[in-house]
């Protein structure tokens, strides 16, 4: 028989291959380095623009990461109302997005 | 898409057949074929893995060492416990010094030739058996307590250790549990009456003797000078008819010694020791520091132990070198350990006036005056004390691949070593890497279903 190419030798080592056992693919931790950084959990008002000379250019850079973050496999759009309306009276209407996102009525 | 994987802190030794892996954080010990090892040598400079993007075979490889948690998300690093409360860790072993004093003047002696500093004292009877039903009582739930005769030599105060063990082992049969006596002797005092006494009470006994005579007499003397390796052998074989049992031995060897570290060994085993444990010496002062030749030959002297531990387990047989049988007991298990040791924590030791200490080698440190019969343990005391030990080693150890394993080593000799001697600390820790990689080779080669692994399980589960 061939030699296992991993073999568990000590009981701690035994005891995480039985953790492992039957283990499948979860959800993913939202750490995960393809996420985008910057886009979870602060309300972000998105007037600061991306300095880099990349698509979109204008949008602030956490915008920006979730665009690139979030045009493939993922779209997540939740936490950034301001990435994704085109609410007229935004500004008038929620100058504080932690505090006055109530106010934003979407047809 | 898949996490991003981080190695472990992993280590790799040569093995005959492929390599071993330790994840230095889990304590995990794996063997791994050629391939596996190259494709680790392949992808180890990697910050970050992404399987899916892993080709071909290799992406199977890491898939399975991912399996074993060697490569492993980044937020699955393991969070260390808070740190241990003394007070919510019941005493389960009392070491009881029940006699501050020796008929023999040992040259390495960290009791000061057995008195722990001041004059010569023995435990009163009373004394001794109150601190043992205070052992019993408070031992929480455990089901099993262990009372440790000590000294200077144990013998000298006979009374004392007959009240100590009496008390114990009634007020243990009153609760319902199991009392462990085990006794460290010099061995010259094995009186009838002690012979009588230790087979009564079952006592574990291990005998401090260091090898043929012109080691052991080259630093173990009577008080009144004059060799005691015959009267030790003498002794042990009074002790060996009157109770059918072999004692273990504990030798101490100082650096101008460990070259003979093998020979030593075997003049115990042929004297019929159940198992030969080898200290070296603590160093008490500084002319027991060893120089780096002395080092290689204390390494040495292990190595070629270890090897003939490997070779007699290849015939079914357990070479009883207690240090290794420890250590491979400790691989076995794999707990990582935040504590170097017991001492504070389930683990404490009384002197003759009936002060605590969180370990025997402490007696007469007022630092480390822990309580007393009188007003109970001191445990804010000690959490002071240990959190501070943890705190001095923690950046150093964090960096050191046995840190799972050892937790910063024995606190007596570190106290010796940065307070009495104001070396920097980390003084033996090379040698205890040395010795643990040894020693993981040895456990690594035992054949699995031998009798040999048998034994150390048996041993790792106490």
């Amino acid at each position: 028989m061939r030699k296992k190419a991993i073999q568990a030798l000590n009981e701690k080592a035994r005891a995480i291959e039985r953790l492992a056992d039957g283990e499948q693919p979860t959800a993913q931790a939202l750490t995960d380095r393809k996420v985008p950084q910057g886009c979870t959990t602060i309300f972000d008002t998105g007037w600061e623009t991306n300095p880099r000379p990349t698509y979109p250019v204008g949008n602030c850079q956490a915008s920006a990461r979730d665009f690139h973050g979030c045009v493939g496999d993922c779209w997540w759009p939740a936490q950034m109302p301001d990435g994704l309306t085109n609410h007229r009276e935004f500004d008038e209407q929620c100058p504080n997005v932690a505090r006055d996102w109530r106010n934003l009525k979407y047809d | 898409m898949s996490a991003a994987l981080h190695w472990a802190d992993l280590r790799l030794f040569d093995a005959p057949d492929g390599a071993l892996l330790f994840d230095a954080e889990q304590a995990s010990l794996f063997a791994i074929d050629d391939d596996t090892r190259a494709a680790i040598g392949r992808w180890r400079g990697r910050e970050a893995i992404v399987l899916d993007e892993v080709p071909g075979d290799d992406r199977e490889v890491l898939a399975a060492l991912a399996r074993r948690r060697v490569l492993r998300p980044a937020h699955a690093r393991r969070v260390p416990p808070p740190r241990p409360d003394p007070a919510a860790i019941p005493v389960g072993t009392l070491v009881l010094e029940a006699a501050q004093a020796c008929n023999l003047r040992c040259t390495y002696c960290y009791a000061g030739g057995g008195s722990y500093g001041g004059p010569a004292r023995a435990m009163r009877p009373a004394l001794a058996a109150r601190a043992a039903r205070q052992l019993v009582e408070g031992s929480g739930e455990r089901a099993t307590v262990t009372l440790v005769l000590f000294g200077g030599e144990p013998l000298l105060n006979l009374p004392a250790l007959r009240a100590a063990v009496e008390a114990a082992a009634s007020a243990a049969r009153a609760r319902g549990k199991r009392l462990v006596v085990s006794m460290t002797t010099n061995g010259t005092r094995f009186t009838d009456e002690a012979l009588a006494f230790v087979a009564e009470h079952q006592i574990g006994v291990s005998v401090s003797i260091d090898g043929p005579p012109d080691v052991h007499d080259a630093n173990r003397r009577h008080a009144g000078g004059g060799d005691s390796y015959a009267d030790v052998v003498a002794g042990v074989e009074r002790l060996v008819a009157r109770t059918g049992r072999a004692p273990a031995a504990r030798v101490t060897l100082v650096p101008a010694q460990w070259h003979r570290v093998p020979e030593v060994f075997d003049h115990l085993v042929a004297r019929g020791f159940l198992e030969v444990g080898i200290a070296p010496a603590s160093p008490v002062s500084a002319d027991l520091l060893p120089t780096p030749a002395q080092d290689e030959a204390l390494i040495a002297g292990f190595a070629a132990l270890a090897g003939r531990f490997a070779a007699e387990a290849a015939r079914g047989r357990v070479l009883p070198f207690s240090n290794l049988l420890d250590l491979c007991a400790k691989l076995h298990a794999g707990d990582v350990r935040d504590v170097p040791c017991g001492a504070g924590l389930g683990y404490l030791a009384m002197d003759a006036d009936g002060t605590y200490y969180p370990c025997h080698r402490f007696a007469g440190d007022d630092a480390l005056r822990v309580g007393d019969l009188d007003t109970g343990i001191d445990h804010a005391r000690l959490r002071d004390y240990l959190d501070g030990e943890a705190r001095v080693r923690a950046g150093d150890c964090a960096a050191c691949w046995v840190r799972s394993l050892c937790a910063g080593g024995c606190h007596h000799d570190n106290r010796l070593r940065e307070h009495a001697l104001r070396l920097p600390r980390g003084g033996s820790c090379e040698f205890v890497r040395r010795w643990t990689a040894l020693g993981l080779a040895a456990y690594a080669g035992l054949r699995r279903d031998g009798p040999v692994l048998a034994f150390i399980d048996r041993r790792a589960r106490g």
